[in-house]
């Protein structure tokens, strides 16, 4: 009888069996531990096909923002006090008012975690009912046409390139596991691996049985660990300030989330779900600003400085000592992961990386800001914003 | 385990020897050009030709934009003796017909692209030809493509208009040098990096030698060559110059560069990569290596690999700048308009700048290596300090632009400026400087 499946898969299919076929109990992973790559990954957001949490409509972007505020009514218009002039608006965000209309996104249901224990009033219910959802970013960016699902353009890319670029190798391993159905205490090792994702022929599915060596060289940093608990096969970690690398078109930059827990539903082969927190806003806006400048953002009609005061005004979190003001704000990232076997590092080399890791604050902002008073929004500007002049070589 | 093959090898090779052959310099291979024209070696970036000053020589590529096509044609110059008044709205997504900075003092773009003007008995030579630019002038042109030199290019091997070793998508529509073909066996490329020109293999993967190799017979043994490939050199290969071809004990033909033997690191997971230096003994090969950098310079690990830091570990950032008109000028040397740095780094405020970006000081016994140089700035316009300006500061500069800090970085190995800029910092921006990148991106 021809065997259903080509036999240079069997080896593959045998060592996931063999992960799982254990006499005693059918859903313990071999050797207690069982991982998973990290192979989507994208912002939690309400995005219903008729955009019903956008009653208010979609926000424009920074084409139309730019259209708006320097018409082209045959006058003169000077590089410096328009399109240069935007440019700072986006490098200098301040949360001074603007002459734009923010649309949030709207309830009553958004995905996300209950982060606090707690059902407040801006809180949202789940899509599966539950209650207390702090998702503030779903209010930020769940009317941007770039980061609405399914095929927001900005989503679309970001998601693309975790899988596709290995700086974005992000691990989880679970270990001391006796049931992936239930289990009252595991170790949850998050890190970054070195290797690329295993995918089927057409190269954009990860398939499960692949193999992740630990970074310990570039990726110390990124190594943290905590507790969690599976019941009814979801797993739920103790909270983790973690850092991640998401980086875009091969630019390397990192996201940083406080209290950061996951949620994910297990299975041999995958794990999907949230990974709920606090995401700090300037690293945040520093990796879109980075990554994401003005002809990206008008692909899908988004517009960095607006979403900067949006993010600062809706932001319920992490306040500064200082002057009081939440430093990040509260959402998920949806997830999938990829079951992945890991070789296991050298204790010492491991050990060794963790006295290299940093867990100093995220990034602070660009040190000398510029002050709200500056950004100021007349249409027309009769004054150059900037002006230099210099005496020859 | 492995000799020399001299002889029963066919001519692969059709040209003359190689210029620089043996000199531990980049080989070129010779080729006809009108009397006064000459090849001068660059620093980083092989060898270009140059005009009689020894000033490098330029072309402007005709390149597809996000929002539109600009650069010269075959046959023509669209390098114009009249400022441009407008922006082009290449830069996506802004609107065409802004007018740009500072127009009174604008240059044209034959102020800072001298056309190579051909004299009236002048005539074609090989690859070189004569147009006839709109003004009814003869200039020199290589394979129909003008020519240009620099005002920024000072010294004969000068490469300041242009950093060769950079082509990203969204870089404006830059000038590019122009020179021989280096001299090279097919199958091998070689790329510019800021260590040095680096060989490669015709798919980009980086090749090595083994130190212990480096002044005779490889050994490099079966066990070895599990991980290390030796760089097949064809039936029809023979020695030229510095290259040579060995005969392993199994009869395979291999490469060997100045009497290295050649291998590929098979784990190297992609082009450009650069695993196999982790494997003690083994490096990687230049045909030419760039001077070090300087002292008071340090080598940091970040998440994504290996940049150029100051003394105390702060990322260097250099600052690249080029302006969206028409003919897209640059904007990123102090002899151009400081506009675009100064509202990035500082929204207009030079003294923004100054906290935000500091310029990197260089100590009264600083010495420039390479590229790495020291100038005079005066640090509120950005520009070089006139003699006896009293706020002149000396500070490192590289292609001959300031170098800068970032005070966001707060701890060694922090890269929170790199790519930062419009269009990732293509059109203009601070890059940090990059020794080796693991990710994929060009190591610099």
């Amino acid at each position: 009888m021809k065997h259903p499946l080509p036999p240079r898969l069997l080896p593959m299919l045998g060592l996931l069996l063999a992960g799982f076929a254990q006499a005693d109990n059918p859903d313990r992973p071999a050797g207690g531990s069982i991982a998973y790559v990290l192979t989507n990954m994208s912002w939690a957001m309400q995005s219903t096909p008729g955009a019903a949490e956008c009653p208010k409509g979609l926000n424009e972007g920074t084409r139309e923002q730019f259209k708006q505020l320097f018409p082209d009514n045959g006058t003169k218009r000077s590089f410096e006090s328009t399109q240069l002039r935007r440019e700072i608006d986006g490098f200098h965000p301040t949360t001074a008012a603007e002459p734009f209309v923010y649309r949030e996104g709207e309830g009553p249901v958004a995905p996300g975690l209950d982060l606090d224990g707690i059902t407040g009033p801006e809180d949202f219910r789940s899509p599966d009912g539950h209650e207390g959802i702090e998702n503030q970013m779903h209010r930020v960016l769940g009317c941007t046409a770039n980061y609405r699902a399914p095929d927001g353009p900005i989503r679309f890319f970001e998601d693309e390139m975790v899988l596709r670029e290995n700086y974005n190798r992000v691990v989880v391993q679970l270990r001391g596991v006796d049931s992936l159905k239930d289990d009252d205490a595991v170790d949850v090792r998050i890190f970054r691996g070195r290797d690329k994702v295993l995918v089927d022929a057409g190269g954009l599915k990860a398939v499960p049985g692949g193999t992740q060596r630990v970074d310990l060289r570039r990726g110390a940093n990124y190594i943290r660990e905590t507790r969690g608990r599976i019941s009814g096969g979801v797993l739920r970690t103790e909270p983790v300030d973690l850092l991640y690398p998401w980086d875009v078109f091969y630019f390397p930059s990192d996201q940083y989330m406080y209290k950061a827990r996951l949620e994910l539903k297990l299975e041999p082969t995958a794990a999907t779900g949230l990974i709920g927190g606090y995401a700090d806003i300037e690293t945040w806006y520093l990796h879109t600003i980075r990554n994401w400048g003005t002809h990206y953002q008008s692909y899908g009609n988004s517009s960095a400085p607006s979403i900067y005061k949006a993010m600062r005004r809706l932001a319920d979190a992490e306040p500064d000592p200082q002057t009081g003001r939440n430093r990040a704000i509260s959402g998920a990232l949806a997830t999938v992961f990829t079951q992945v076997n890991i070789i296991e590092p050298d204790p010492a080399e491991y050990a060794e990386a963790l006295t290299r890791r940093r867990f100093a604050a995220p990034y602070r902002g660009m040190p000398a800001e510029r002050d709200p008073a500056e950004e100021q929004f007349d249409p027309q500007p009769s004054t150059p914003a900037v002006a230099a002049s210099g005496a020859p070589r | 385990m492995m000799r020399d093959s001299l002889a029963g090898l066919a001519l692969l090779f059709a040209c003359a020897g190689a210029a620089a052959a043996g000199s531990g310099k980049e080989a070129w291979i010779p080729e006809p050009m009108p009397t006064g024209f000459r090849v001068e070696l660059t620093v980083i970036d092989g060898p270009v030709f140059a005009d009689t000053k020894g000033h490098t020589l330029y072309r402007w590529p005709f390149k597809v934009m996000r929002n539109g096509i600009t650069g010269d044609p075959r046959g023509e110059s669209n390098c114009g003796s009249e400022p441009a008044r407008l922006s082009g709205g290449l830069m996506s997504p802004y609107p065409p017909g802004l007018l740009m900075p500072e127009l009174d003092t604008r240059p044209a773009c034959t102020d800072v692209w001298p056309p190579a003007l051909a004299a009236d008995a002048a005539k074609d030579v090989g690859r070189w030809s004569i147009i006839t630019r709109k003004d009814g002038r003869r200039q020199w042109a290589i394979d129909g493509a003008a020519l240009y030199t620099s005002v920024l290019d000072q010294r004969p091997g000068d490469l300041i208009a242009s950093d060769a070793g950079n082509h990203r998508g969204d870089l404006p529509a830059m000038r590019d040098p122009v020179g021989p073909v280096t001299d090279l066996p097919p199958g091998f490329a070689v790329i510019s990096t800021h260590r040095g020109r680096v060989l490669r293999n015709e798919r980009g993967f980086s090749v090595y030698a083994r130190d212990a190799g480096r002044h005779g017979a490889a050994s490099c043994d079966a066990a070895c060559t599990r991980i290390w490939q030796p760089v097949p050199a064809p039936a029809s290969a023979r020695a030229r110059g510095d290259w040579k071809v060995l005969v392993r004990d199994s009869g395979e033909l291999q490469w060997s560069f100045r009497g290295q033997p050649l291998y590929l690191y098979l784990p190297d997971p992609r082009p450009r990569a650069q695993d196999g230096t982790d494997e003690p003994g083994w490096h990687l090969v230049y045909v030419q290596q760039a001077p070090p950098v300087p002292a008071e310079f340090t080598v940091q690990p970040t998440t994504g690999g290996l940049v150029v830091a100051d003394a105390n570990g702060r990322t260097i950032y250099t600052y690249a700048c080029g302006d969206d008109a028409p003919d897209q000028l640059g904007c990123d040397h102090p002899t151009q308009t400081q506009v675009y740095r100064l509202a990035l780094c500082g929204a207009g405020s030079a003294e923004r700048c100054l906290k935000n970006f500091p310029y990197v000081p260089a100590d009264r016994g600083a010495r420039a290596s390479g590229l790495w140089s020291v100038v005079s700035i005066n640090p509120l316009t950005g520009r070089f300090a006139a003699a006896g300006d009293p706020g002149a500061q000396k500070v490192w500069a590289y292609r001959d632009r300031p170098v800068y800090t970032y005070a966001g970085d707060e701890r060694p190995g922090d890269i929170n400026a790199d790519n930062y800029g419009e269009l990732r910092a293509q059109r203009q921006g601070y890059n940090a400087i990059w020794l080796r990148n693991d990710f994929t991106r060009e190591e610099g």
